[in-house]
């Protein structure tokens, strides 16, 4: 079943052409990770699946519906989250609340405005669900801001999972954390997906050995243009990929 | 979760200053609701004024301290409030709870439009805006003496509370009796209310706008209707308090709604505290009371002012409650 | 005691006084600024209101409450006359020929000059500017000097023609920002058009509608939120 579609997606900033014609279909059961050189448009691209950008021309769709008329609020209603590549948390909340709030959207939620929030079990079950998937349960009461590096992200990536999505999008969810933490992360997100019954994992990513350790499909995007789309193998063994995207054949 | 400060789930750093936290608002209604008995008139009608400030402030207060939206217009309401007092009263419609429920329903009208207009911008393009519009009211107020009485103003009779009649007192004695005991009441049940309010999910969702709008709206919260629900409800605070702050004046006058009015309401909220719940509610008194006793001694009270706002924003940003919730003194 | 000075040192006196007012005020504000830049908005707007309380009572105590006016300097140049009942004050001239050249100076000195580029990379990227060794406390001194420099010279002039009185300042903010709504945020030009938008509206009320004179400017503020909410010139969001 396809969830995501993008059509002959093209994007300029100006006179400067990201993304050139970009189609791609991200179906079921998924776990694709977007590859390639700086500035290829990776992030151009997460954006715009997102909602975040609109496309200079070509359509993006998600379950059916055209991404024109959808902003950030109505796709997490129909259940796409996403994190971003530069933390961003909730500075003064705690990690707590913040993936309350989240919690609070996917319950639907957000309309109550007397009952008080401390009595809401059903709420804090889920908060205490994921911050313990992701290891943050010792941490609920720290604010967000003193959190290190490692934690925000990863509180970043807890509070999408907590919006009960059908997709997430994962902006280099393991950059800027130590290589030993990087594999950790990647078994946490692979087994919060399990758990709470994520659909697909788009997932933009530097560190080849994550790429081809957990994802089941490879998009490698070069000049905004996407240059290979397959399994892991295939595109290993292309040459001119790995040449351009990893440096060496 | 803490309780009485804004940015709640904090451990209490020591329980010395968690426990001044509560013990500062209890002792402080235990002081109001006794005040009359207490102080004389003279200062009994100035905790009157207090109380109705206090009321406005809780909702200018929901805007800034939570949402992050500071209006440098919320006397706008005020006067709507005042003005609805004054328009009703000399119609003969003297019953308090009528004239507080169509202040109320006023703001709402009035706050619906600007709002909409207003909420689109953030920081300070909001504030200028909310001036703005608040002038607007000013000059309309000011200009249009046949509808609105001009500078002179519209006179405001004294409203009778649960449909008591009152008529055999005189003022003072009803604004340091029956008129004051309601007005406590009043500001107890709205406060209660905004408390609710504050702590429940909505509360939560605009504390995460306040932070990061954007994150915010990635995780499912409507940030333009949430700010315009909490300007809406804002505005029916700001106008209540206004009806409660013109009774002992007497009068509705366009001042109500000039720029230095707003002025003052965000300086009492900055006196008192923004981060913490009942900052609003101290920062109105000690400020009335403060503003009574300056004038007495100089006519050069916004000099005096303008020195305090200026120390308070700069060591002292978390007002006078920040002092008491020792937690949150150095963050801003 | 009355100075007879000749009229042609008029202009200059009152262009001296407002940049001598604004060399010794700007450098004391900015440095009470400072303390509160690496904080929320929000404190900067308190404590410039919080200065305008001051002001207001400095100015009370050192001149009284009521308006001040000198109209001897606004009749001095005499008039351009057009028509038979159409006269122009030749002051109004010499403002708008002011007006006009202070702007193309302060464009050019933002666009050509070694310092305006300076000024224009730090309001991009502060930190990349001090990474790059400019003392940022200068630029925020001179730049902010520069600021009320242009308010205090604007505020000189315009007095011959009104008057001075203590709410100038407010009207003036709301004015100023219904040009930043008008034009567009963010625009040089649309600050321009703005202006003269509200400026023409302004005169045309006067004449036609002397009670709405204040209104009519809230309303096209209104008119251009509802209608084009990134104002005339302005980039889009």
């Amino acid at each position: 079943m396809t969830i995501l579609r993008a059509i002959e997606v093209r994007k300029f900033f100006g006179a400067f052409c990201a993304l050139d014609g970009v189609s791609l279909v991200i179906g079921e059961g998924e776990h694709v990770s977007i590859i390639g050189p700086n500035g290829a448009g990776k992030t151009t691209l997460v954006n715009v699946l997102t909602g975040l950008l609109r496309p200079s021309a070509g359509t993006v769709s998600f379950k059916g519906h055209d991404m024109d008329r959808l902003d950030p609020l109505r796709l997490s209603r129909l259940g796409m989250a996403r994190s971003f590549q530069l933390v961003n948390i909730f500075p003064q909340l705690s990690v707590r609340e913040t993936i309350a709030v989240a919690a609070i959207s996917s319950l639907g939620m957000g309309g109550r405005a007397f009952a008080p929030l401390r009595n809401n079990r059903s709420v804090w079950e889920i908060v205490e669900r994921v911050a313990g998937l992701f290891g943050l349960a010792g941490k609920l009461n720290q604010p967000a801001r003193s959190l290190s590096q490692g934690d925000k992200k990863l509180l970043d990536v807890a509070s999408a999972f907590a919006l009960n999505p059908e997709i997430i999008l994962l902006d280099e969810p393991t950059s800027g954390v130590s290589t030993a933490e990087k594999t950790t992360i990647m078994q946490v997100l692979v087994r919060a997906a399990k758990e709470t019954g994520i659909k697909a994992i788009i997932q933009v990513e530097h560190d080849m050995d994550i790429v081809f350790g957990y994802s089941s499909r490879i998009i490698a995007v070069h000049n905004g243009k996407i240059l290979a789309d397959g399994t892991p193998e295939m595109i290993r063994a292309r040459k001119d990929v790995m040449a351009t995207v990893v440096g060496r054949p | 979760m803490s309780v009485a400060s804004l940015n709640a789930s904090l451990p209490a750093t020591s329980r010395h200053g968690a426990r001044l936290v509560y013990v500062v608002p209890l002792v402080g209604a235990l002081i109001i609701a006794a005040f009359p008995y207490m102080a004389g008139p003279h200062y009994a009608i100035l905790m009157f004024s207090a109380m109705g400030f206090a009321i406005a402030l809780m909702g200018l207060n929901l805007l800034f301290g939570f949402t992050g939206l500071l209006s440098f217009g919320h006397a706008m309401f005020l006067a709507v409030g005042a003005y609805t007092a004054a328009y009703l009263t000399s119609a003969k419609m003297m019953t308090l709870e009528v004239i507080l429920l169509t202040a109320a329903v006023a703001a709402v009208v009035v706050a619906v439009p600007i709002g909409l207009l207003c909420i689109r911008y953030v920081k300070i393009y909001f504030s200028m805006l909310t001036l703005a519009f608040s002038m607007l009211l000013y000059s309309f107020l000011f200009k249009f003496y046949p509808i609105t009485g001009g500078d002179e103003g519209l006179r405001i009779r004294l409203p009778a509370p649960l449909l008591i009649d009152l008529s055999k007192l005189d003022t003072v004695t009803i604004l340091t009796g029956p008129m004051y005991f309601y007005v406590f009441g009043m500001l107890v049940v709205l406060t209660f209310l905004m408390w609710r309010l504050t702590h429940s999910a909505f509360g939560l969702g605009l504390r995460a706008i306040r932070e990061n709008e954007q994150k915010a709206q990635y995780l499912g919260v409507n940030v333009q209707r949430y700010r315009l629900l909490a300007f809406i409800i804002a505005g029916a605070y700001g106008a209540l308090g206004g009806v409660i702050v013109a009774i002992p004046v007497g009068l509705a006058e366009p001042s109500l709604a000039y720029w230095v009015q707003s002025g003052n309401l965000v300086f009492m909220l900055l006196l008192g505290g923004y981060t913490n719940f009942f900052g609003p509610v101290l920062g109105a008194i000690v400020f009335i009371f403060f503003q009574d006793q300056l004038m007495s001694y100089t006519e050069y009270w916004r000099l005096t002012f303008g020195v305090l706002l200026a120390v308070v924003v700069i060591f002292f940003p978390n007002g006078l409650m920040g002092v008491v919730d020792l937690r949150r003194v150095w963050s801003t | 005691m009355k100075l007879e000075l000749p009229v042609a040192t008029f202009v200059p006196i009152l262009i001296a006084s407002g940049l001598l007012l604004a060399v010794v005020l700007g450098p004391i504000i900015e440095r009470l600024l400072r303390f509160i830049y690496h904080r929320d908005e929000h404190f900067q707007l308190l404590l410039t209101f919080a200065l305008v309380l001051v002001f207001e009572d400095l100015i009370r105590i050192f001149w009284g409450a009521s308006p001040l006016q000198t109209n001897n300097i606004y009749f001095a140049f005499g008039e351009l006359r057009l028509a038979h009942n159409l006269a122009i004050p030749n002051y109004n001239l010499i403002v708008i020929g002011i007006a006009l050249a202070i702007s193309l100076g302060v464009g050019w000195f933002l666009q050509a000059t070694r310092f305006g580029k300076i000024v224009r990379a730090t309001a991009e990227n502060a930190a990349m500017c001090e990474a790059l060794c400019i003392d940022l406390s200068k630029v925020y001194v001179a730049v902010f000097t520069l600021g009320v420099a242009l308010g205090t010279v604007g505020g000189a002039l315009v007095v011959p023609a009104t008057a001075a009185s203590l709410d100038m300042g407010v009207e003036l903010i709301v004015d100023a920002f219904a040009v930043v709504i008008i034009g567009g945020l963010g625009s040089m030009p649309g600050a321009l058009v703005g202006a003269l938008v509200v400026g023409l509206i302004r005169a045309a009320a006067i004449w036609l509608y002397p009670e709405f004179e204040m209104l009519a400017i809230y309303v096209i503020v209104i008119a251009v939120l509802i209608l084009r909410p990134r104002g005339l010139l302005g980039k889009s969001a």
